[in-house]
């Protein structure tokens, strides 16, 4: 029963390109990068938004174009459109969090000159009334600039239909993450994970059907999932690349409970208000959304988010899902490392980056922390 | 003083720099503030409320130049950070550390602020350093400058309206209300200074040139810390008639000039000398990059002081799009005559180097001007690997020998 309602969301989740082949037959399709470009806008459009999220393949284009020390994320991005595929995409809306991704834009927009393209400008500042008010300028402009590229206006009710379809996938999704938190028997994180990542790709019309049949499967089956052998843990950082880190994660018996990762919670949680007027109800989901590393002015949120997750979930750990060379988590961590100590939190930073192929070593690391830290066999 | 000789700039750079670093030192014994703020940031706000404004990166420039930069790198990795990240803030992090510096140390922070026009990098150093003092952070967010008329009034205003955020929390840190009055004057000083400092610069227009970029890099520091004061206009305008009377005399900065270059990035602040002399005996002399035109603003005292604060810091050249960049760069070459253009890809500043390659396409193509594009790092000798360095600018400028004829 369970493959059967999984199959088409982990053949997506992995192998979108083929699995989502005729996508462009039925729609123009928007890719965008990470993170919190407004993709309520892009559907409201009538246009596909397609969450970029780099490849595991091997790098051949991209290295030339960038410095040896950028990351990974940044650098596969490039390389998926580039040399993966070059002509999946008929525009791009790339945001812009931190130096790595400000110029990255100006990268991706020469070598794709033919295409829609657009920046997100995010506020890199979210604790004061001025970040509230710009998000919604800014996001007032991408929809100007989305409409005269669908060559239609972008209505306020199209909007409220895609933040109510938007919404509606959350809950579903918000619903499943409790049940997995419940019972780590009836899914391993890969399988939800894949679930959740299979929304940022796919129409997410379909994803929500095919949500509503999992979701109540697997409520019904909750009490048969509370399986033994597993432990609470908090995953934290941006992407969790290449996700076999998730099958590591399974063979310890960690059952990922909480995290605050662009690519899960800061998707799954806050919803967009359904009342007023759309573009401020978008904004005001934007600046009251979990931390994240890179666009944070409250700075001691890198590390009482995470604390708070921990408690709120009895979690036993915390894996940090650390991508190399991200500027962003290299100033946080030392600061962070420090206070979980100091908090009795146990916690393993895992460093990975896209083309990480020998998970062989990162395997023996997390085992030797769950023997060592948490007594687990 | 009747009969009492002029300073001389270089002197004067001495007695500011030294009065401006025991003001900071006894600020809080004055009833005043010590921030710290980034090299670009409207430091003009600092200076109209009576704060005195401390910039960790020319400590840190001073501690590379040193050659301290591998020892404090060193301290701060022993503490789990990474040597990847910009030698400015590995530095600084390990002078917090050691307290080893060239100049006996910077006071501790008040208040921080951190512009990001110029990097990101500082706004993550300065977080650290806000969870350290337990002083607060302000992020001046400053989108990137698009060409797109509509979204540039549309920054501005949001520029603006930070602005007006920062001048509540500077009220509140000091419990003195803000002098717009004040704020004009400094306005119009930081103007005049800059102004001046760019004159400076634009002397690397005559043939042969009075100065190289390294007179310039020594020269920006007091635009950098003091501009909105008397005295740093009283500076460059010393600074000015001197060069410009080495211009009159037709002194070059560098024996028979034959090549005029353009140098891309921050330059390496521990190789200074030595890439002059190496320059010099082939005749040719770097003269300019973008980085030294980060501060020569030009104020427009007609509008609203915040307004073109916020116009100015948010245009500067690493927080417009390449197209943008490309452009100012190709003015600096035909300006001043450039013939060459060293490409710097600097580990320590990503912000600056990340899109590189591409601007060289650019302006390659734009100029038909070969370029030399190198990696190395800004501040720490472990990322320089001077052999291969040398042997590369040396066969850089054969090939422009050749290409001379």
């Amino acid at each position: 029963m369970k493959e059967r309602l999984l199959e088409r969301l982990l053949e997506v989740a992995n192998k979108p390109f083929e699995a989502l082949k005729d996508l462009r037959a039925k729609k123009k399709v928007i890719g965008s990068t990470l993170a919190d470009v407004p993709e309520e806008l892009i559907h409201a459009a009538g246009l596909h938004p397609f969450l970029i999220l780099g490849t595991n393949e091997p790098i051949r284009v991209s290295a030339a174009l960038m410095p040896d020390n950028c990351c990974s994320l940044a650098r596969s991005n490039l390389e998926l459109v580039l040399a993966y595929q070059p002509d999946f995409f008929d525009g791009f809306v790339l945001s812009q969090v931190c130096d790595t991704t400000q110029h990255l834009c100006d990268i991706w927009k020469r070598r794709f000159q033919d295409r829609y393209f657009e920046n997100f400008l995010a506020p890199r500042q979210v604790s004061r009334p001025s970040a509230r008010q710009w998000v919604a300028v800014e996001m007032r402009r991408l929809r100007e600039s989305l409409g005269r590229y669908a060559g239609r206006a972008i209505t306020d009710d199209d909007l409220r239909r895609s933040i109510r379809l938007f919404n509606e996938n959350r809950a579903l999704l918000r619903r499943l993450y409790d049940v997995k938190r419940r019972a780590p028997g009836l899914f391993s994180n890969r399988e939800f994970f894949d679930v959740v990542k299979a929304a940022f790709f796919m129409d997410r019309s379909e994803h929500t059907e095919l949500l509503k049949p999992l979701v109540q499967w697997a409520e019904g089956e909750a009490e048969k999932g509370a399986a033994d052998g597993h432990f609470p843990a908090v995953v934290a950082g941006i992407v969790v690349e290449p996700p076999q880190i998730y099958d590591l994660l399974d063979e310890v018996g960690a059952n990922v409970v909480a995290d605050n990762l662009p690519t899960a919670s800061r998707y799954i949680y806050y919803d967009v208000s359904e009342e007023g007027d759309p573009i401020e109800a978008m904004a005001e989901r934007h600046v009251s959304r979990p931390n994240f590393s890179p666009i944070n002015d409250q700075v001691e949120r890198i590390y009482t988010d995470l604390i708070e997750l921990y408690r709120e979930y009895a979690a036993q750990a915390i894996f940090y899902i650390h991508i190399k060379y991200c500027e962003s988590q290299d100033y946080d961590l030392p600061d962070i490392k420090r206070k979980m100590r100091e908090e009795g939190i146990p916690m393993l930073v895992v460093e990975t980056e896209y083309q990480s192929t020998h998970l062989a070593l990162m395997k023996t690391r997390i085992e030797a922390f769950c023997e060592a830290v948490l007594g687990r066999v | 003083m009747q009969g009492e000789k002029p300073k001389s700039a270089k002197e004067l750079a001495k007695e500011l720099t030294a009065q401006y670093l025991e003001e900071a030192r006894t600020a809080h014994e004055h009833g005043k503030y010590v921030a710290y703020t980034t090299a670009v940031s409207p430091v003009e706000i600092f200076v109209a409320h009576d704060i005195i404004p401390i910039y960790p990166e020319n400590h840190s420039v001073a501690c590379i130049t040193k050659r301290l930069c591998t020892e404090l790198s060193e301290a701060m990795e022993n503490e789990g950070y990474t040597s990847h990240l910009c030698a400015y803030a590995r530095c600084d992090l390990g002078y917090r550390l050691v307290g080893k510096s060239p100049m006996g140390g910077i006071p501790d922070p008040d208040f921080l602020l951190a512009c990001n026009a110029q990097c990101f990098t500082l706004t993550k150093w300065f977080e650290v350093l806000s969870r350290q003092y337990r002083v607060p952070l302000f992020v001046f967010d400053t989108p990137q400058w698009i060409r797109d008329q509509e979204a540039r009034k549309s920054i501005l205003r949001y520029c603006v309206e930070q602005l007006k955020e920062l001048i509540s929390a500077l009220e509140e840190l000091t419990g003195k209300r803000f002098d717009y009055d004040r704020l004009r004057e400094v306005v119009r000083l930081s103007d005049e200074a800059s102004r001046l400092y760019r004159r400076f610069l634009d002397m690397a227009s005559y043939k042969p040139s009075p100065i190289t970029i390294f007179d310039a890099l020594i020269h920006m520091a007091i635009t950098v810390y003091l501009r909105g004061t008397p005295q740093a206009v009283l500076y460059y305008r010393t600074l000015v008639d001197e060069v410009q009377q080495k211009a009159d005399r037709g002194e070059g900065a560098v024996p028979n000039e034959r090549f005029r270059l353009y140098w891309e990035n921050l330059p390496i602040w521990f190789k200074f000398r030595d890439h002059f002399n190496l320059l010099a005996s082939y005749g040719a002399a770097i003269l300019t990059s973008l980085y030294v035109h980060a501060w020569s603003y030009e104020f427009d005292l007609q509008k609203d002081p915040l307004e073109t604060l916020a116009e100015n810091y948010v245009s500067v050249f690493s927080n417009v799009t390449l197209e943008e960049r490309a452009e100012m760069a190709l003015d600096l070459f035909r300006r001043y005559s450039l013939n060459g253009m060293i490409m710097f890809i600097n580990r320590s500043c990503k912000a600056v180097s990340f899109a590189v390659h591409e601007l060289r396409d650019l302006l390659s193509e734009k100029t038909g001007i070969p370029a030399l594009v190198f990696e190395a790092d800004m501040g720490d000798p472990r990322f320089y690997s001077e052999a291969q360095i040398r042997t590369r600018i040396e066969a850089y400028l054969e090939t422009l020998e050749r290409l001379e004829g």
